[in-house]
């Protein structure tokens, strides 16, 4: 398995677009790891000078220390899985499976076995002699994959696989990748602008803003301990919450919120600085005014959307806060109630 | 009621198309002496006649051959520079396509008096069969251009990439994957270059040395002077040759292209 | 992208086209100029110097201004006809329910598969004063005398019309078939009737196709040999027929440059006055 190694990684387009700006990333063998941002954040430039098929402006990249910068896209041994598949029209799946080891010269025995345990691989043995054309959307994918992994490359690289499938298959699929490249043990990298795919598949979650990494850590830290507004924001819905440090004990700072005091790592900022906390949605939770306890808040809308309710409140002073419960019983525009937070949800992002 | 209408008027013009073709077709069954109408009766006597002539079975064989090479030349070279044009040209673009089109965009007659004055001004004239062929690859590039053009546009170019990840040379990558998926547009541009080829009469007519009359010409030179229905039998047979070839060829093209 | 560059030099499949292209188009092309403004020459093509004469020669020949003016006409008045006959087959072929679509496209398509001389050959029998439709006008007592079909403009633009209408109906079919059926439907439901469809919708869409049909007919008309020297015959002379038989029959190779250049002039600027007054750029294909 291959660690991959990226060192101040620089592509700038004509004068001075700089489309991907010195980002240094490490992969370990057999990691999966997803490049997360929005469209032109220097996600799939990133994945393309990986592959080679992008040059690079300065910077290095290595396949277990050897430097591949210099090296053409055929002579990289990667798997490559494209984002409308690129399967080739005029062949068989069994075809499309045979290319790449045709070009590596496997000899037939050896090809055939190798096709044949893919195809197993990806659930596709009855389908080997089909055209690609007869194939739905999930089976061409799968051929797609197949197609990468038979040639046992050194890393596997996916560009928004899942973008052109609809949102049932999309989910399928999204644990279909994941086994596989479990099983496998491949070094993957997924590029995706979909967080939820990003969240559910990866080791270790890369975010990148403006050709920048922005942030990377597993998935769990990257929701609930982002480091911007940009981060927060994009990987799921989130309050900002604007508040002032009453205290600062040791690691600790204590911080005056509306919703009460809320206790988080102490930045070095001293007492009555101001402070933007991050509260998800769910973190918080609606009673009714009856219950006497919490903060008092009205119902400005709700939706229903199955097992989740998506509310929008109206705190006393008029801020509006984002809140999700699991659907029970759901209050009407218009109610008045009490809003109760789990103060160990509050997430320090900068200075207000 | 207005559709009603369209379609009368349609087969009309229909009828219109098809009008002189089908009387040179009907002609060449007369058994008179001259183009008669009504004919006198029914007869092959002028296909023997015309299957006998050697001046016109050399004009036949002439076209053919002149035919054949103009659609190996231009599909080459017209092939290369439609894969350029897709894949390569940038801000030259639309500049590469007017060039690629002009042979067509411009006058025949004029391209075939360039080249006319041309064959002179360095010396070859018209001894030799020079000028004639570069003025039938001049006149069918733009066809092979086109056609192969318009199936390299449905070509993704991602099917490269993929190929050229999975470890495939360039030469390769055109061999297995590009040259494959366009063959469709390579075929018609290359059958069109041939019935073009067989059917340019101006520069074949400017630029024809002695002895390399193709069928077009000779047709018309024979028509000067005589009006026997001979003439009627070898538009026929030229036709159905035409029309064979582009059937035999659609058939084998079809197969080709069904199959994926 | 210099990993992603297949070669280090992809001009190279450039290179053979525009070798022959510059070499036998654009220079033959320029020699014309030069030529046109060559001293005619006795038993050669020309004679060593440069002149205006032959320009001089045009512009004081009624003859020639004639030949140019009639050629000019027949090439304007075979554009409209065949932009009018043309049209509504052309829409009628460019709807995809059509039943019989394959044998009217081939029909269509079937006069450029069968060489030019054999259709002008076709309508010299048809329209001959001993041809199938005088005979046939006479059998039936209609007229006494042939009618004049041959050896004049009438029976070349018919000619010509028919030769080149194929051209005019396939760049508007491409065009018509490229309208997308959700338009119509779109501008029905917003309560365009039948004539406002045509009129607002379909005709500015199928634009780009008639404006390539009628520039495509226009310059093929007046560059036409074959036809006009068959139906015209002697008597009635265009000026391609002209300029072939000055360089090919007379030798006279200066003349004939100055009168090509000269009607292919006066023809661009009416192809470039046509194309500003349709307010379209110029595009082909």
């Amino acid at each position: 398995m291959t660690k991959v190694t990226i060192r101040n990684l620089t592509k700038i387009y004509g004068q001075a677009i700089k489309a991907v700006d010195s980002i240094s990333l490490e992969i370990p063998s057999g990691e999966f790891v997803s490049l997360l941002g929005p469209s032109g954040c220097g996600k799939t430039t990133t994945l393309k000078m990986l592959a080679g098929f992008e040059s690079v402006t300065s910077g290095s990249i290595a396949f277990d220390g050897d430097d591949v910068v210099a090296v053409p896209p055929e002579g990289r041994d990667i798997g490559m899985v494209f984002q409308n598949y690129a399967l080739f029209p005029h062949m068989t799946v069994r075809g499309n499976l045979a290319f790449g080891l045709e070009m590596r010269k496997v000899p037939k025995a050896e090809m055939q076995r190798r096709i044949d345990a893919t195809l197993d691989l990806v659930q596709l043995g009855p389908y080997a002699d089909r055209y690609p054309r007869q194939l739905s959307g999930g089976q061409q994918q799968r051929v797609a994959i197949g197609r990468a992994l038979v040639i046992e490359p050194r890393i596997l690289l996916l560009d928004e696989p899942l973008a052109n499938l609809d949102a049932k298959l999309r989910e399928e699929m999204r644990v279909f990748i994941r086994d596989l490249q479990r099983r496998v043990g491949i070094t993957t990298v997924y590029v995706t602008h979909d967080q939820a795919e990003a969240m559910t598949m990866s080791d270790r979650v890369v975010v990148m803003f403006g050709g920048k990494i922005a942030q990377q850590a597993p998935p769990s830290d990257i929701y609930d301990y982002p480091v911007s507004r940009e981060v927060a924001g994009f990987v799921g819905q989130v309050n900002f919450i604007d508040g002032f440090v009453a205290s600062v004990d040791g690691d600790l700072a204590c911080i005056e919120t509306p919703f009460g005091p809320a206790e988080v790592p102490a930045k070095t900022r001293g007492r009555g600085s101001a402070v933007t906390l991050a509260l998800r949605p769910e973190a918080i939770d609606i009673v009714p005014d009856t219950a006497g306890h919490g903060i008092p808040a009205t119902v400005v809308s709700s939706y229903f959307s199955g097992a989740i309710l998506d509310y929008t409140l109206a705190m006393a002073d008029g801020t509006k806060v984002d809140v999700k419960t699991i659907a029970r019983t759901r209050f009407e525009p218009g109610a008045q109630v009490r809003l109760s937070v789990d103060a160990h949800r509050f997430w320090p992002i900068e200075a207000a | 009621m207005a559709r009603q209408a369209l379609n009368i008027y349609s087969v009309i013009i229909y009828i219109f198309l098809l009008l002189p073709i089908a009387v040179v077709v009907g002609a060449s069954f007369n058994s008179g002496e001259f183009l008669t109408f009504p004919p006198q009766g029914f007869s092959l006597r002028w296909y023997v006649a015309f299957l006998n002539n050697e001046v016109f079975m050399r004009a036949i064989r002439t076209s053919l051959w002149i035919a054949a090479v103009a659609m190996v030349v231009s599909g080459i070279i017209g092939t290369m520079a439609a894969v350029y044009y897709v894949n390569y040209a940038a801000r030259s673009k639309e500049t590469i396509r007017i060039a690629m089109l002009s042979p067509l965009l411009l006058p025949e007659v004029l391209t075939a008096i360039s080249l006319l004055f041309f064959v002179y001004a360095v010396g070859i004239g018209t001894t030799t069969m020079f000028g004639l062929l570069v003025g039938h690859v001049l006149i069918t590039l733009p066809f092979v251009f086109m056609n192969v053009t318009s199936s390299l546009e449905g070509y993704d170019p991602d099917w490269s990439m993929a190929a050229q990840s999975l470890g495939a040379s360039r030469w390769t990558r055109f061999r297995r994957i590009t040259l494959p998926l366009i063959k469709p547009g390579v075929f018609s541009g290359c059958l069109f270059a041939f019935v073009i080829s067989f059917d340019v009469f101006t520069i074949s007519f400017m630029l024809k040395s002695i002895g390399s009359s193709t069928l077009p010409i000779q047709l018309f030179d024979y028509l000067k002077t005589n009006y026997t229905p001979e003439a009627a039998a070898v538009s026929t047979v030229s036709i159905v040759v035409t029309i064979l070839v582009v059937i035999i060829s659609e058939k084998v093209l079809g197969l080709r292209v069904h199959r994926f | 992208m210099q990993t992603a560059s297949p070669g280090n030099r992809p001009y190279l499949l450039l290179l053979p086209a525009a070798i022959l292209l510059i070499v036998f188009m654009a220079i033959p092309y320029l020699n014309i100029l030069v030529t046109s403004f060559r001293n005619p020459g006795q038993g050669t093509p020309y004679a060593d110097g440069y002149t205006l004469m032959n320009y001089a020669r045009i512009f004081s020949s009624p003859l020639y201004q004639g030949q140019l003016f009639n050629t000019l006409w027949i090439g304007i008045v075979t554009t409209f006809a065949t932009l009018v006959i043309g049209l509504p087959v052309a829409f009628q072929l460019g709807r995809a329910d059509l039943r019989w679509r394959g044998l009217a496209y081939g029909i269509v398509l079937s006069p450029l598969l069968v060489g030019i001389v054999i259709r002008s050959y076709g309508w010299t029998i048809l329209l001959g004063n001993n041809g199938v439709i005088n005979r046939t006008l006479i059998n039936l007592g209609l007229t006494e005398y042939p009618l004049p079909l041959m050896y004049n403009s009438l029976g070349i633009i018919i000619a010509l019309v028919h030769v080149f209408l194929p051209f005019m109906i396939l760049p508007i079919m491409s065009a018509v078939q490229s309208i997308d059926p959700a338009v119509v439907s779109a501008a029905r439901s917003l309560g365009a009737g039948r004539a406002t469809v045509i009129r607002r919708i379909l005709l500015p869409l199928a634009m780009p196709g008639i404006q390539a049909g009628c520039i495509l007919v226009f310059v093929l008309s007046l560059s036409a040999y074959v036809t006009p020297a068959m139906i015209g015959g002697l008597r009635v002379k265009t000026m391609a027929v002209t300029v072939v038989d000055a360089l090919l029959d007379t030798f006279q190779w200066p003349l004939g440059a100055a009168l090509a250049l000269m009607l292919s002039a006066i023809g661009a600027v009416i192809v470039m006055i046509f194309a500003r007054a349709t307010r379209m750029k110029w595009k082909v294909g």
